[in-house]
């Protein structure tokens, strides 16, 4: 094999995949990155067999044929190389010459046959997405996935298609145990079996999927095929295992009769809980409210260091109460809105609160209190 | 600045809580031994000492040495409630007082003395006090640091006071043999004696960087207790460095085989542990079984959880799971749970409707068990059993996690 490839797509091209390949090293193969040309392209696949990559770019193929070589090292001589050409080529027993300019690299690379088959995707029986779109409904879910790998049905965000007066909406969940995200949005096309069913997509590819949203503008394309989701944008492919369990009954843990409603400007409230939270630690975590009347008071206590209070002044006409939350739970939820208002339903202070921007519908949080 | 440390060991601890709480045992020799059926000697009242009778003696052994012993089964509560009693009355004479073990506390009285006149009259309130509200002597010695202290306390027993002048120091370490000096256990003193060091005297004049190059930072160490310098200050619990595991174990009444024997002892420890934890607002990330065989080899094995537990079942799964994983060779004779890699969890709720039920659960369990005592509700496979900590370990303090409840 042998091609000519400019040193920024190259480099592009191996960034790309950095974030696939295995890092616990349990097979070789797959911290290498697979390298075919053929057609006047270089193709770069990489996998851990849970989430995969591969996206094509144009090259002057002189000859077809493909290698694996390591992900992280040839990424490494790319990076470093002057802004020549480079001239890639394998030679027997799978070693690989690359030349830019007056340099020269030979490393060992590993047999192509040994790298994991990537399935063949074929276009049909996609739905396609707003990219901008699933950028926020990720960004406003991804924070509240949960890491503990017992609660693997927890290990993703789980996605659907539901319809409400025959609106199609896509729904995203994702939850940890403690607090729980909901995020919507308008569907303009077609769904498929498996999201009118629901599905959970593995943390890593959410996050994978998650960069590509985040490039140009564009169409994705989402799919299915044999417990995987092919996900395309324009000359990139992921495909990911979905992950194997049933999703909790999400519904259940959304409160219905929450009728202490609290109005309370966004920013303020997210400014005065990062300002309380500095006395937060590891150990007290908690952060008290105390809703009077049109004022509420916050405050943390911390006693290896000392106490903060601020008073901030909301819309709310119920009975007075006293919860106990969490900072970085409503902190991460702020952060990712940007609404003027926000609303907090409360019920009391051992039952989840909703928050929610206060004007419009299509996402919303439920946050488990802590005790007293 | 010249510091003034006392060191308090109570003589005989249990054996005269004892002897005060029966008074026909007064005046007799008594040992104290463990609960289970087997074992051995934890302490001899001065009266059976005078027979050869030691801790750690078997019973027949000390019965050899001593036909008239009377044996009395430990009273574990007894003797942490008198522990609490002393260290808090030992609190009046100054807020630094460190905990050593259940029967031994280092007091920094330098700010105390402008109260009470000199560090001496302090050491003989505390003999008074201690005799007149407890009947009990300790030996008390008073220097100008812990590692001294505790060295002048050993001097004289029972009912001793020792006092280490700094001028004195060196002319009383010359001779004083360095397996007597606290953190020299029989390893050091054994590879010590390779280079013909026996006393404190010797470890002194010792040139300091053949023992760096032998034992690394150690050396350094070494070198300054030989010339009787420790800067350690006295730590008063609450100010404690974190605890870093919490554990039980406990030697079986009898070697066991069976895996279902086994299986319940683990859940009874899984039980104290998971308590234990929940009482103190932490979790553990990593679980550690500990089993002993009948000749005594011991081996531990861990397992990381990938979530942070203090739930007894979820301890006891990881516990039953590394198990599994081994092959018995022998009858066991003890096990041990323990978990580490600790956090505090500030009580958060969990959101599901059954984590939240199992959580409300477990802690409406917790506080009917604080009322009613240790295993009032628990699992109906330990019913059975006469659960809790038998043996009071020597982590053991009068407040915080490492107050463990003894039976």
């Amino acid at each position: 094999m042998e091609f000519k490839i400019d040193k920024d797509t190259f480099l592009k091209a191996l960034q790309k995949v950095q974030g696939i390949v295995e890092k616990k090293n349990t097979m070789p193969i797959l911290s290498n990155v697979l390298i075919e040309a053929f057609q006047e392209r270089i193709f770069i696949t990489a996998t851990d067999l849970e989430v995969g990559m591969k996206s094509s770019y144009p090259t002057r193929v002189i000859k077809e044929g493909k290698i694996t070589v390591s992900a992280k090292k040839i990424y490494e001589i790319i990076k470093e190389l002057s802004d020549e050409e480079i001239v890639f080529s394998t030679r027997e027993n799978d070693w690989v010459d690359i030349r830019c300019g007056k340099a020269y690299f030979n490393i060992v690379g590993l047999s192509p046959e040994e790298f994991p088959y990537f399935p063949k995707v074929n276009d049909d029986s996609f739905i396609r997405l707003n990219n901008a779109i699933l950028r926020d409904m990720i960004e406003k879910t991804s924070y509240a996935i949960c890491h503990d790998e017992t609660k693997y049905n927890l290990n993703g965000i789980f996605m659907k298609a539901v319809e409400e007066n025959g609106n199609k909406r896509l729904r995203m969940v994702a939850t940890d145990g403690h607090r729980l995200c909901v995020a919507e949005k308008e569907l303009s096309d077609k769904t498929t079996k498996e999201l009118d069913k629901g599905v959970i997509l593995p943390k890593k590819g959410i996050f994978e999927l998650k960069k590509m949203s985040e490039e140009e503008e564009g169409e994705i394309l989402l799919g299915f095929m044999d417990n995987s989701a092919v996900i395309k944008k324009d000359n990139t492919v992921i495909v990911m295992r979905l992950v194997d369990g049933e999703f909790p009954d999400y519904t259940k843990v959304i409160p219905v009769n929450n009728d202490r409603i609290v109005k309370i400007n966004r920013e303020q409230f997210l400014r005065s809980l990062k300002r309380m939270a500095i006395l937060s630690s590891e150990k007290f975590k908690g952060i008290k409210f105390d809703l009077n009347g049109g004022t509420m008071e916050i405050s943390s206590s911390n006693p290896e260091l000392g106490e903060a209070r601020e008073e901030l002044e909301v819309e709310y006409a119920g009975e007075p109460l006293t919860s106990r939350f969490n900072a970085r739970y409503l902190i991460d939820v702020l952060s990712v809105l940007d609404d003027t208002d926000i609303e907090l339903r409360l019920k009391d202070e051992m039952s989840p609160a909703i928050m929610k921007p206060a004007a419009v519908e299509g996402f919303l949080s439920v946050v488990m209190p802590m005790r007293l | 600045m010249t510091r003034t440390i006392l060191h308090i060991d109570m003589n005989a601890f249990f054996a005269s809580v004892e002897q005060q709480a029966n008074p026909a045992l007064r005046g007799k020799p008594i040992a104290v031994i463990g609960s289970a059926t087997r074992t051995v000697i934890l302490t001899a009242s001065y009266e059976a000492r005078a027979f050869g009778v030691r801790t750690g003696m078997m019973v027949h052994e000390a019965k050899q040495a001593c036909p008239e012993l009377v044996l009395a089964p430990a009273d574990n509560r007894k003797y942490t409630h008198t522990s609490r009693l002393i260290m808090a009355m030992l609190r009046e004479f100054t807020p630094l007082v460190e905990p050593f073990s259940i029967d031994e506390a280092f007091l920094d009285v330098t700010g105390s003395i402008g109260l009470f006149g000199s560090p001496s009259r302090i050491a003989y309130l505390i003999k008074a006090q201690i005799r007149h509200r407890f009947g009990l002597t300790c030996s008390i010695g008073i220097a100008p640091n812990k590692l001294l202290a505790k060295l002048a306390s050993e001097m004289q027993k029972p009912d001793g006071l020792t006092v280490i002048r700094p001028e004195e120091v060196s002319r009383i370490l010359d001779a004083v043999p360095i397996r007597d000096l606290c953190g020299i256990g029989k390893k050091t003193e054994r590879q010590l004696a390779l280079y013909g060091i026996r006393t404190c005297g010797d470890l002194g004049r010792f040139p300091v960087g053949v023992l760096t190059r032998r034992f690394g930072v150690v050396g350094e160490r070494l070198h300054r207790m030989g010339v009787g310098i420790d800067d350690s200050p006295v730590i008063p619990e609450e100010e404690a460095a974190e605890v870093k595991s919490v554990g039980h174990s406990m030697t079986l009444e009898r070697d066991v085989e069976k895996r279902e024997d086994i299986l319940r002892y683990l859940l009874q420890l899984s039980e104290m542990v998971g308590r234990r934890a929940r009482k103190y607002v932490v979790q553990g990330k990593t679980v550690t079984l500990t089993v002993r065989y009948a000749d005594f080899t011991t081996i531990s094995r861990q397992a990381a959880h990938t979530g942070y537990t203090n739930l007894s079942d979820e301890i006891y799964g990881a516990a039953v799971e590394i198990l599994d994983g081994i092959t018995l060779l022998q009858p066991v004779r003890l096990l041990g749970v323990r978990i580490t890699n600790l956090r505090h969890y500030g009580e958060q709720l969990p959101l599901f409707v059954e984590d939240r039920k199992k959580a409300l659960a477990t802690a409406a369990m917790d506080s009917v068990n604080n009322r009613y005592g240790n295993f009032t509700v628990t699992y109906g496979s330990l019913l059975k059993e006469d659960a809790g900590a038998g043996v009071i370990s020597p982590a053991w303090r009068p407040e915080g996690v490492r107050c463990v409840e003894v039976k």
